[in-house]
């Protein structure tokens, strides 16, 4: 590939002194060690290179050499490879510049280790809190290495987030922290001249479960998986696959090709439920229940075939380091087929009813307006930049699992609104659809499942991995550790850049808009917040037998 | 015998209504492919919401509004001739009362509103109060029309009018013209607007619970089914047998042909925004206009 070594050369003809090291995992995977000083033209010179950005790791290495680290990383789309821009700076003085001027999505990710590692970033244009609740003392730091991961502060009273300025003349409509709009906590102040929005601001993370550091902390590698699924509700096997090949790439294991193959069988299989699920979210925004009825109803066989492959309705507990943990045999691979073909016959009558619909049209049409260029700019994925005319795709930029031998196409609207994104997932899942029945016709018969792993993994190796969830990419962050555990693991679900997006994408809209554009970047506030809820109502639970909830489910009573 | 007709005729509404909201349940269900709930569901709905504690987020006003409006369409209903037969009441109030008293229902949903403080109810009432200035009309002209070709004011007469075989074009032109905004009327969707769960969280009616809220409910039924009398009797005069009975049978199985139709509506179109529901609204008032002024020179 020719793009790795011009990146190589241009950084070290560029910046000869700034740049210490450069490492070439393999092909597709740089690592470039720089001075902090100059970490904002680098970082600038990589994105006029082409880079798109992609998340900021920092991690916390006082015990081993007193500094902190920092990672900005990068995709090159055209050429499929990641470049992480690894820098560090002492514990003592732990500044430097903020790379969110240039490029404003890094802004939450440098917001977030301000708070959770106390790093400061001079010239940040928003420099509050975001992760750590308010009450949370000043001066602790929850991600470093001497807080322990079941620190709990004394709450404190009379702290309350300040929202940013409402303009002159509107009113504040709140969103959040709990509306039917948003099924999980957030809070969106949305400012409203009339019912014209003239800005927004964000707080969430009301609900962090801080999921990262109990994973470097209480487990390991191997359980890491089953909390991973647990990050999304939705999208459980991308973060399981993610975070595998992760560690994979880290440690340098190879997984057997069947085992590939059924990967992305599940990633696959998970695609078609989420967009139906979001389809129909999308109908009950606009005040559509039918569409989100029916298109529920044509989910639910996918849901009783994840049962049938993984034991699961959904977090499927399918993928591990390694591999997988089940087989697809021929009988359920009758069943696959059978499911599909059924669910793309009735979803050719959804999208056309969808597509002559001219109500649906115009709720959607126009709506939450984002130009092609400040797509580029907040660096927005998935479903939301293809509807904005940028065309990426990570199974397709930088296949991983199978999908180097699937054909397949990539929609890409122009419209650059609402209605895209609602065609953009449409037409996706009958892309799914076709993926699913490569794979089964391709996939080897031989081989095992899951890879025994001959040694240990070695410690502080980096491992970063993108899987293209239904939403738009994950990007998992590795790097190992000594005590059969990762020493840093970062996580960076799609929903993560998007609403970052999300002012941009509602200023100008009307109020009754907000519900459809929230909801058209398919928002996980779980994945973003990394926490679980658990329903602890067992004061007077009763225990069914097994036998009665089967029967409750399936006798339809 | 007289009061005895605008008795009957309120205990109808009174009995009927939720019933015909559990019809349009029921149907939303079999259109979404949902079982759906019971058809006396909306019966229980009231009782539960009845039963409960009165609780008030405001000042008198809240509290007065949801009797104030489901007053205000009982009276209404009071004056309606059903079957074609007018009550003792009719003969006291003409249809510059019933259009009066309509928007005294909806004057009560906004004095409920602004009086809990509330955003979202806030929010709701501005839309409430654009809807209201919007379709009120289209009422108003299907009544005045009716009174033109009648060459009177009186309310069985203007509402009877299309009995005496004068129906012509200005009549169809209005029929259409009611029937696009019958949704709008009975607050259905594609004109929702409202009340909109997602955005703003049923409006009007967010800081209302208990008695209230089954206050409110009861009057939105109500009003729902007054609608569509009011477009049984006055454009679809299928048979005028003269016994009352058999005349309110016919009406009240012309009354659920057309919740079928609110119904059918609903359940296959989203929610419109406000903006863009105005300039429908518009159209309709226009085309109003075109049939009242049409009825003028007896087209």
């Amino acid at each position: 590939m020719p793009g790795i070594e011009e990146i190589k050369s241009g950084l070290n003809k560029k910046f000869k002194n700034a740049v210490v090291a450069v490492e070439e995992q393999n092909p597709t995977r740089l690592f470039v060690d720089i001075k902090s000083a100059k970490v904002r033209e680098i970082s600038n010179e990589i994105i006029a290179m082409g880079g798109r950005y992609l998340v900021s790791i920092g991690c916390d290495n006082i015990s081993r050499d007193g500094t902190l680290g920092m990672i900005h990383t990068f995709g090159f789309d055209k050429d499929g490879i990641f470049l992480s821009l690894r820098t560090s700076v002492p514990e003592s003085k732990p500044v430097m510049d903020s790379i969110t001027p240039d490029i404003p999505n890094a802004g939450w990710s440098e917001r977030e280790f301000m708070d959770l590692l106390g790093m400061k970033f001079t010239g940040h244009p928003k420099p509050k809190r975001l992760i750590l609740a308010d009450d949370w003392p000043e001066g602790v730091h929850p991600l470093r290495k001497d807080i322990p991961w079941n620190l709990m502060p004394p709450a404190a009273e009379d702290v309350a987030y300040q929202l940013d300025e409402c303009p002159e003349g509107c009113s504040i409509v709140p969103v959040g922290p709990y509306h039917p709009t948003l099924h999980e906590p957030a809070h969106f102040a949305v400012f409203v001249d009339g019912e014209t929005i003239k800005g927004s601001d964000y707080r969430g993370f009301m609900t962090h479960r801080g999921i990262e550091k109990l994973c470097q902390t209480q487990l390991t590698y191997n359980e890491i998986p089953f909390v991973a699924e647990r990050i999304c509700g939705i999208c459980g096997s991308v973060h399981a696959t993610s975070y595998s090949q992760a560690v994979e790439l880290a440690g340098g294991i190879k997984i057997s090709r069947r085992a590939e193959y059924i990967r992305t069988i599940m990633l696959e299989i998970e695609r078609v439920h989420s967009h139906l699920l979001w389809l129909g979210v999308a109908g009950h925004l606009i005040g559509f229940d039918t569409v989100f009825m029916q298109s529920w109803r044509i989910r639910e066989p996918i849901m009783w075939l994840g049962e049938r492959i993984t034991g699961n309705r959904k977090t499927y507990g399918m993928i591990v380091i390694g591999g997988v943990r089940r087989d697809i045999t021929p009988e359920i691979k009758e069943d696959i087929l059978n499911v599909i073909g059924k669910v793309e016959e009735e979803l050719l009558v959804v999208q056309k009813a969808i597509q002559g619909d001219s109500a649906i049209h115009r709720r959607t049409k126009g709506v939450g307006y984002v130009s092609t260029a400040d797509t580029v700019l907040w660096s927005l994925v998935g479903p939301v930049a293809r509807a904005r005319n940028v065309d990426i795709d990570v199974r397709r930029d930088y296949p991983y699992a199978a999908y180097d031998e699937m054909k397949f196409d990539v929609p890409v609207f122009d419209s650059n609104d609402v209605w895209a994104t609602l065609l953009v997932r449409l037409l996706e899942t009958f892309e799914s659809i076709k993926i699913i029945r490569q794979c089964l016709d391709k996939m080897p018969n031989d081989g095992p499942i899951l890879t025994e792993l001959e040694a240990p993994i070695p410690a502080l190796k980096h491992g970063l991995a993108a899987v293209e969830a239904p939403r738009g990419e994950v990007v998992h962050y590795v790097i190992t550790g000594e005590k059969n555990a990762p020493e840093r693991w970062r996580v960076r679900a799609p929903t993560y850049p998007n609403l970052q997006g999300v002012p941009l994408m509602l200023l100008g809209n009307q109020l009754a808009d907000v519900p459809i554009i929230i909801g058209s970047i398919d928002p996980c506030f779980s994945c973003t917040d990394r926490m679980e809820i658990v329903d602890l109502r067992s004061g007077a639970a009763k225990t069914a037998s097994r036998r009665e909830l089967e029967e409750l489910s399936r006798n339809k009573r | 015998m007289d009061i005895l007709i605008a008795v009957i005729n309120v205990l109808i509404f009174l009995a009927l209504a939720p019933l015909f909201e559990g019809v349009v349940r029921k149907l939303y269900a079999k259109v979404q492919s949902r079982m759906g709930p019971p058809i006396f569901q909306p019966y229980y709905d009231l009782l539960k919401l009845l039963g409960k504690e009165t609780l008030s987020a405001g000042n008198w006003a809240f509290r007065i509004a949801p009797m104030m409006a489901l007053a205000s369409i009982i009276t209404a209903v009071s004056l309606m001739p059903l079957g074609y037969t007018p009550g003792f009441l009719t003969q006291y109030g003409d249809i510059i009362t019933i259009i009066y008293l309509l928007a005294l229902g909806g004057v009560s949903v906004l004095l409920g509103a602004l009086s809990s403080k509330n955003t979202y109810a806030m929010v709701g009432a501005s839309r409430e109060m654009v809807t209201m200035i919007m379709v009120e009309p289209v009422l108003a002209m299907t009544l005045i029309l009716g009174a033109l070709k009648a060459k009177s004011l009186a309310i069985d007469a203007s509402i009877a009018s299309s009995l005496g075989g004068s129906y012509g074009f200005s009549m169809v032109l209005m029929l259409v013209v009611f029937l696009m905004a019958l949704q709008a009327f009975v607050a259905r969707q594609p004109f929702d607007i409202a009340e909109a769960e997602v955005e703003i969280m049923e409006g009007p009616f967010i800081e209302y619970s208990g008695p209230g809220l089954a206050l409110f409910k009861y009057y939105m039924m109500i009003k729902q089914m007054f609608y569509a009398a009011l477009f049984v009797a006055v454009f679809v005069p299928l048979v005028y047998t003269g016994y009352f009975f058999v005349d309110v049978a016919v009406q009240l199985v012309g009354i659920l042909v057309v919740f079928v139709l609110i119904a059918l509506l609903g359940s296959t179109n989203p929610r419109l925004r406000i903006d863009q529901a105005v300039k429908y609204y518009a159209i309709l008032i226009a085309a109003s206009l075109v049939a009242v002024g049409l009825s003028v020179y007896g087209i």
